[in-house]
């Protein structure tokens, strides 16, 4: 599968060529640095200055090497398939070779990045308990009543969420019981098979 | 056991062989578990028909009195001596007083737990449900192919009664760390009851 690159997209790129190598792998870091913590403008500027041409010009350049790479990575496409797709920018054999290093040495990270852009549930970071024994309360003296107290740890769109829940000792050892039952599943014939066959569906051309 | 000038007077008659024989100070404390521990009862408790010969207005003073008494030695977890002592005070004979003992060993079981149940708790997990899932593509990414799990925890709510529901997504790692940790709580809980 090749990559569909707009002419503006195309545009954006060719400022690549006309700096030297190391200008272009200098990008490329920038570029997953603003994929893993936001732009920054004043980059833009600075290079800008050192390469003396307009801080838009660095600034397409950068973006475009981001799209670039954000595209292939979301696609998974092949070696080849990313070569091909960047022959037809017309750039020198350098460049390519270095354009598609930077692909396959930065892919899985970026596929990282966009999965946490999925919509999102609330998700499971850790859990923290506690053994209680309730020995009186106003309406009752003369209690042994045991609980395990929870601290339930939750990550949403990067948010931390803490919910402190009870459960008694029955309720507890159900829920273990079940929980095991569901990590069995992914083991038994039918989830193997279904996971074979989607990871390689008939008919799929690479 | 302290119990207000009303109550204590309202129990005190029910001494009396006088006013009230055996089989109606029966039928009277019945009534003033059943009000307690039934659900559905209603004023129709009193409604017996051998309770209809006695004024209404000593009816109610009496079951309130009796009914104040047990819940009061429920909390306190009264013992046979402890109830005896206080219904010797009162000046209760002897027959009186192993009615009633009767009857509160026949209520004590159902009369501890509704008190055990009232009061204020953390939310109460009672469910888990789980959906397991094998995430294809987004519109962001394309062949993920991995599978997530989704739990469910069904949790309630002691005093607003809500049954709210906890979701979550998890990866098979972590729902194995989560397993993980709930299974030390409860072998920490084993050895805690082998102590």
């Amino acid at each position: 599968m090749l990559l569909d690159l707009s002419e503006e997209h195309k545009e954006h790129l060719a400022f690549l060529p006309k700096v030297d190598s190391a200008v272009v792998a200098e990008f490329g870091r920038i570029a997953v640095e603003f994929l893993r913590r936001g732009s920054n403008p004043k980059i833009y500027e600075g290079a800008a200055r050192k390469l003396s041409v307009s801080s838009d010009t660095v600034q397409h350049g950068v973006e475009g090497l981001i799209y670039l790479l954000t595209e292939s990575s979301k696609l998974m496409i092949s070696e080849l398939d990313f070569q091909d797709s960047v022959f037809i920018l017309g750039f020198p054999e350098e460049l390519n070779k270095l354009l598609l290093q930077l692909y396959l040495d930065n892919r899985k990270e970026i596929r990282t990045i966009l999965s946490e852009l999925a919509p999102d549930l609330p998700s499971y970071h850790s859990l923290e308990w506690r053994l209680d024994v309730q020995l009186a309360s106003r309406s009752l003296r003369q209690q042994i009543k045991p609980s395990v107290t929870i601290k339930l740890h939750l990550n949403q769109n990067g948010d931390h969420n803490t919910q402190v829940l009870q459960t008694d000792p029955a309720t507890l050892l159900h829920l273990v019981q079940q929980l095991e039952q569901a990590l069995e599943e992914m083991k038994t014939n039918h989830c193997r098979r279904v996971v074979r066959n989607i990871k390689n569906p008939l008919g799929e051309m690479e | 056991m302290e119990l207000s000038e009303y109550v204590q007077k309202g129990f005190q008659m029910l001494a009396d062989p006088g006013s009230f024989d055996s089989n109606t100070f029966t039928l009277l404390l019945r009534a003033a578990f059943q009000s307690l521990l039934d659900a559905q009862a209603d004023e129709a408790v009193l409604d017996h028909p051998d309770l209809k010969h006695i004024d209404p207005v000593v009816l109610k003073h009496r079951h309130a009195a009796a009914a104040t008494y047990i819940l009061e030695a429920g909390k306190q977890r009264a013992d046979r001596s402890t109830l005896s002592t206080y219904l010797e005070d009162c000046k209760f004979d002897s027959e009186r007083i192993e009615l009633f003992w009767t009857e509160y060993q026949n209520n004590r079981n159902s009369l501890e737990i509704l008190l055990g149940s009232i009061g204020r708790s953390l939310p109460h997990i009672t469910d888990v449900s789980w959906r397991l899932e094998y995430q294809i593509k987004t519109n962001q990414l394309d062949k993920m192919y991995r599978p997530a799990y989704l739990v469910t925890l069904n949790v309630e709510n002691t005093d607003s009664r809500s049954h709210p529901e906890i979701s979550f997504s998890c990866n098979m790692e972590q729902l194995q760390d989560l397993v993980g940790k709930l299974k030390d709580a409860s072998k920490s809980l084993e050895r805690a009851t082998q102590l």
